[in-house]
């Protein structure tokens, strides 16, 4: 039985798992990551799913990167490239459409071609959640305090949340109570009359969500989204080099220049506890690797349900784990086509293949979307996000073809009577059926297509639930309660166990923050 | 000269012969607008505090949602709220019981039909030997829970109790010795609970009624009665954010589940008026304020429907905050910001009342009794409140101490999409009916005759904007710092000497009285 001896161990090659070790690595220390699959990247993963068809199997577009991290970590030396993601295009049901476009005032004439007032509202709308996005942000790099705890660490977080709260606006403070607490229809409504607008607007505040829009919380999850910035330019998204695979694979690289050691094939089985103290783990294969620390960026359940005896925990933690939301309600089907679906709100290939297409007509549409779902159904008319890879990166697929990218929602890890070929293969047909009112020639476009629910999710990325946040993104699950009260600073009760995932503060995303922010609170525990 | 200050013998409490007993006050201090249970409270307040005040009711007699519709009908339809339970320093305070209110004090049974066509028979006590043995019938660990639960409930609706007692600053300009400290205690009476129980508080409130429920039990229709509170008077289901928070406001509001028995809520209208006369206030019923009479940004009076004007220094508002600012101010007097701000307030009323005079042989237990089969069941009937209809299954609270049962009906949305409430009257009367009946056989048979209250009939009688009880729907992003709008929590408006007292404030929703007091205590304050 083999036997390795490192500093730290870090389970799981996605992104946070890398940039954890990288952040380790960093500080000179001896780092292995161990990855269950074969390909690093976790959910942020490039594969060829047809000869020839390169597809961003899971996470699909990127905006949410720590900037500082890619400065640290030298990404774009070692092949990260982001590409823009000019627009938006919104079919409608009328045979119109409404654009968003990477130009402000494009985009505010093209919302006055429909509603004068509302073209209006979206000027002030912009400005006002830039700006309560933007003085939210610190949020983000922050470890969040234990406000039960007198201990030092915690009294000084809480000073700086203070400091933080004191540092806001009336307005701001006020702006951003009511985006945590409200539905993302009841702000949409406050600002727009447009259907098509709202319904567009709000899809961002489901994602990952098993909410519907109208739900309380769900204009946070909007907020979240508005959060990315991508070469400074605030709450840009943009398509990876590559596809996301491409981003993980930077990061990989990055941290074998920095001497991580990356083992992939190495499925996790077991943290080994000695003396009350994590000390290693055990793999599936028998193989043991011995260290001083050990950081999950696993899922929350698996990281301390699965991998840890629960009798290292104290009850009142497990409890808070098993009670913790990770209900997957999100699909995806990548599409191998051998032409480029004909929308007939905007014939002919155009900016809209460049962009993303949003089938969400209305708030009630995606409502109603939910509405199936919450009763174990997938929705029989989807909201869906689409892009199209090979026309922002043509390396994606081969001359003249395309592949195509459907996030799709909802879908739901609990589907009645369980999920199987069958029912993959009705969902699919629903997708396709969908995307055929607005682009009629689909089906004979398509040469393969891959549908993946989030038993699927669960199945690949092993992520618990298949929910694409690692745990949803619930008002009782942010910040000093994710993934539990008293443990939402990277640290876990049991000494020299660390968790560093979208499971975490401050979610999910391709974001990199958990795990950078994990990393470092290693770093500090060793400095004392 | 005052009134005895027991109802003397012979003469009906509060008619127009009592009140025109009075004389009326050379000069008014305070004027307040609505005579309900908050309006009279912050008059008999302020009286106390050796105010002239005059309280001025629209309709013919005070009491607001404390009394019924009072329409010469065949029979008195009871009032609005099954029972009041008044808070207890406001009781002591106004020395109610000097004026002949003895708050109820038994608690009510709350009961649920069970499919087998037994009941659940629930009582809010920890130890209550049949609600034990009702709920092992369903699960023994559910019963072994019960306890706990409780004993959870009662300090997290003290805490609550506590927080609305506490009076809500405007961030981030503290008054810290006037606001301040007070929020600190709460606080540290939040600390105090103990790690566990403040995390379950926190994490409670914005939790669904099914996360909720679920964390504590595992018995359907134990889970579904208890949701129902979860989401009782709200325009959200079983699955929407936030239900924690209206589970733990409305034990708070009942104390327990099940409502209290014992002197019915006109009485405490009855006992408030006294309470203001017995301080030389005036309560003048059948005079309509038209206008709030507004000088230089500042309320110097009110216009009454008849022409009558009536000047003085403050104008307290018990009506809701959307028709006191935009309707008796107007919005021409307001800020832009803050008239937009008020227009998006959420009132949303989505309950009928609908009472039925039996000939006692309904077969309903007295007290308490929900339809509410499964968390399912709630959902559903609010997927119909969602698009504009009346709920096909209906979320019932039927409440009886005798011949008249009471029931109040969820979902019946103020904006119908494909009727009108002519028409849907008849619908709500037949569902309500139709469903109590398929629970207790004997009810359709007693059936003498059934009148109806309709939530446009809650905004012409009672003059609740959209029917909204609450006067403002009790979620997340309206309660606290941010109700009735962020920033004037403080009973305070943009109009200098015009303050809001009604549920629309912080602590509103019900029958607390804390409104009312807070409202008195902040004017007493500023005019200090």
């Amino acid at each position: 039985m083999a036997s390795y001896t490192f500093d730290a161990i870090v389970i799981g090659a996605g992104h946070n798992g890398l940039i954890a070790a990288c952040y380790l690595a960093r500080a000179g220390r001896k780092v292995v990551v161990l990855e269950r699959r074969d390909i690093v990247g976790g959910a942020a993963v490039t594969e060829e799913i047809f000869p020839g068809y390169r597809f961003s199997e899971f996470s699909y577009v990127v905006s949410l990167l720590r900037p500082e991290i890619i400065r640290d970590l030298e990404l774009p030396r070692h092949g990260l490239k982001i590409l823009p993601l000019p627009s938006t295009v919104t079919p409608l049901d009328n045979g119109d459409y409404l654009a968003g476009w990477d130009d402000h005032d494009l985009t505010r004439r093209e919302i006055y071609r429909h509603s004068p007032l509302d073209a209006e509202a979206y000027d002030e709308y912009s400005r006002v959640m830039a700006r309560a996005a933007k003085a939210i942000k610190p949020i983000i790099g922050l470890v969040p305090p234990d406000p039960s705890s007198l201990g030092w660490r915690d009294l000084k977080g809480l000073l700086k949340l203070g400091r933080f709260g004191a540092s806001l606006s009336e307005t701001e403070l006020y702006r951003i109570s009511k985006l945590v607490t409200q539905s993302s229809a009841d702000l949409l409504e406050e600002w727009f009359e447009l259907d098509a607008l709202k319904g567009t607007k709000a899809a961002s505040g489901i994602i990952g969500t098993f909410l519907g829009p109208r739900s309380p919380g769900t204009a946070y999850v909007l907020l979240h989204h508005y959060m990315g910035e991508i070469d400074g330019a605030f709450r840009a998204w943009g398509f990876a080099k590559n596809g996301t695979g491409g981003v993980t694979a930077a990061i990989a690289s990055s941290a074998r220049a920095l001497g991580v050691e990356i083992r992939t094939g190495a499925a996790v089985d077991k943290v080994v506890v000695k003396g009350g103290r994590a000390a290693g783990v055990a793999l599936a294969n028998g193989d043991e690797y011995e260290a001083k620390v050990v950081l999950s960026a696993a899922d929350p359940k698996r990281s301390f349900l699965q991998f840890v005896d629960p009798q290292h925990f104290p009850d009142e933690f497990v409890e808070a784990l098993r009670n913790f939301r990770v209900r997957g309600s999100s699909g995806k089907v990548n599409i191998a086509l051998s032409e480029l679906p004909q929308f007939t709100c905007l014939p002919g290939e155009g900016p809209l293949h460049r962009g993303a297409v949003s089938i969400s007509p209305s708030i009630d549409y995606v409502e109603r979307a939910y509405d199936d779902a919450k009763y174990g159904q997938f929705s029989r008319q989807p909201y869906m996000d689409i892009i199209f890879p090979s026309m922002i990166d043509r390396d994606m697929a081969p001359p003249g073809h395309h592949v195509m990218s459907c996030f799709v929602q909802y879908a739901p890890y609990d589907i009645e009577g369980g999920w199987d070929d069958a029912k993959r293969e009705a969902f699919g047909e629903t997708v396709i059926a969908t995307i055929e009112k607005y682009a009629p020639n689909i089906r004979r476009a398509i040469v393969g297509k891959q549908v993946i629910t989030p038993k699927d999710i669960e199945r690949i990325a092993g992520i618990t639930g298949g929910n694409i946040f690692h745990g949803e993104l619930l008002l009782h699950q942010l910040f000093f309660l994710r993934p539990a009260p008293q443990w939402a600073d990277f640290r876990t009760p049991l000494p020299g166990y660390y968790f560093g995932a979208a499971g975490a503060h401050p979610g999910g995303g391709v974001m990199g923050a958990a795990g950078k922010m994990a990393a470092e609170e290693v770093l500090q525990d060793w400095r004392k | 000269m005052t009134l005895p200050s027991t109802p003397s013998p012979g003469l009906r409490p509060n008619s127009p012969a009592v009140v025109a007993e009075l004389k009326m006050p050379a000069h008014v201090d305070v004027i307040v607008v609505g005579a309900g249970h908050n309006g009279l409270i912050a008059g008999a307040y302020l009286a106390r505090a050796g105010r002239k005040v005059l309280v001025l009711e629209a309709r013919d007699f005070p009491g607001g949602q404390l009394s019924g519709p009072r329409d010469g009908a065949s029979f008195d339809a009871p009032a609005l709220y099954p029972a009041a339970l008044v808070r207890s320093e406001v009781v002591r305070e106004l020395e109610l019981d000097r004026f002949g209110w003895q708050a109820p004090t038994a608690p009510g049974p709350y009961v649920t039909a069970l499919p087998d066509g037994g009941v659940l028979h629930l009582a809010s006590s920890a130890t209550d030997a049949a609600t034990l043995e009702s709920i092992r019938r369903l699960s023994s660990r559910d019963a072994a829970r019960w306890p706990e639960f409780v004993a959870f409930m009662d300090r997290a609706a003290a805490f609550l109790d506590a927080a609305y007692a506490t009076g809500m600053p405007r961030l981030p300009a503290v008054d810290w010795r006037a606001e301040g400290l007070p929020l600190a205690a709460l606080g540290w009476k939040l600390r105090r609970l103990g790690r566990r129980d403040m995390f379950r508080v926190i994490r409670s409130l914005p939790m669904t009624a099914v996360e909720f429920t679920e964390e504590w039990f595992e018995a359907g229709p134990l889970k579904a009665a208890l949701g129902a509170l979860a989401v009782h008077g709200l325009t959200l289901g079983s699955m929407s954010a936030g239900g924690g928070y209206n589970f733990v406001h409305q034990w708070l509001l009942r104390g327990g589940l099940g409502h209290r028995t014992g002197a019915g809520p006109q009485a405490l209208g009855d006992a408030l008026v006294r309470a203001v006369q017995a301080h030389e206030g005036e309560v003048r019923t059948g005079a309509a304020v038209a206008q709030i009479l507004v000088e230089r940004q500042r309320a110097v009076g009110v216009r009454l429907v008849n022409g009558e004007e009536i000047r003085a220094r403050t104008v307290v508002s018990a009506a809701d905050p959307r028709r006191t600012l935009l309707g008796l101010v107007g919005a021409p007097e307001l800020p832009p910001e803050f008239v937009w701000h008020t227009r998006s307030i959420r009132m949303r009323g989505s309950v009928a009342k609908v009472h039925v005079l039996t000939d006692g042989h309904h077969g309903l237990p007295a007290g308490t009794t929900v339809v509410a089969p499964t968390l399912q069941y709630l959902e559903r009937a609010y997927d119909a409140a969602k698009y504009g209809e009346v709920s096909t299954n209906p979320y019932l609270e039927a409440t009886t101490h005798g011949v008249v049962v009471s029931i109040h009906f969820q979902f019946a949305p103020y904006a119908l999409r494909h009727e009108d409430w002519t028409s849907a009257r008849a619908t709500v009367e037949r569902r309500a009916v139709e469903t109590l009946a398929t629970h207790f056989p004997k009810f359709a048979a007693s059936i003498r005759e059934v009148r109806s209250i309709t939530p446009p009939d809650l905004e012409q009688q009672w003059g609740l904007t959209e029917g909204d009880l609450n006067h403002g729907q009790l979620i997340l992003d309206q309660v606290f710092f941010m109700r009735p709008l962020p920033g004037w929590s403080s009973h305070a408006t943009p109009i200098a000497g015009l303050y809001l007292c009604g549920s629309g404030v912080h602590g509103g929703g019900g029958i607390s009285g804390h409104p009312g007091r807070n409202a008195a205590r902040a004017i007493l304050r500023h005019e200090r």
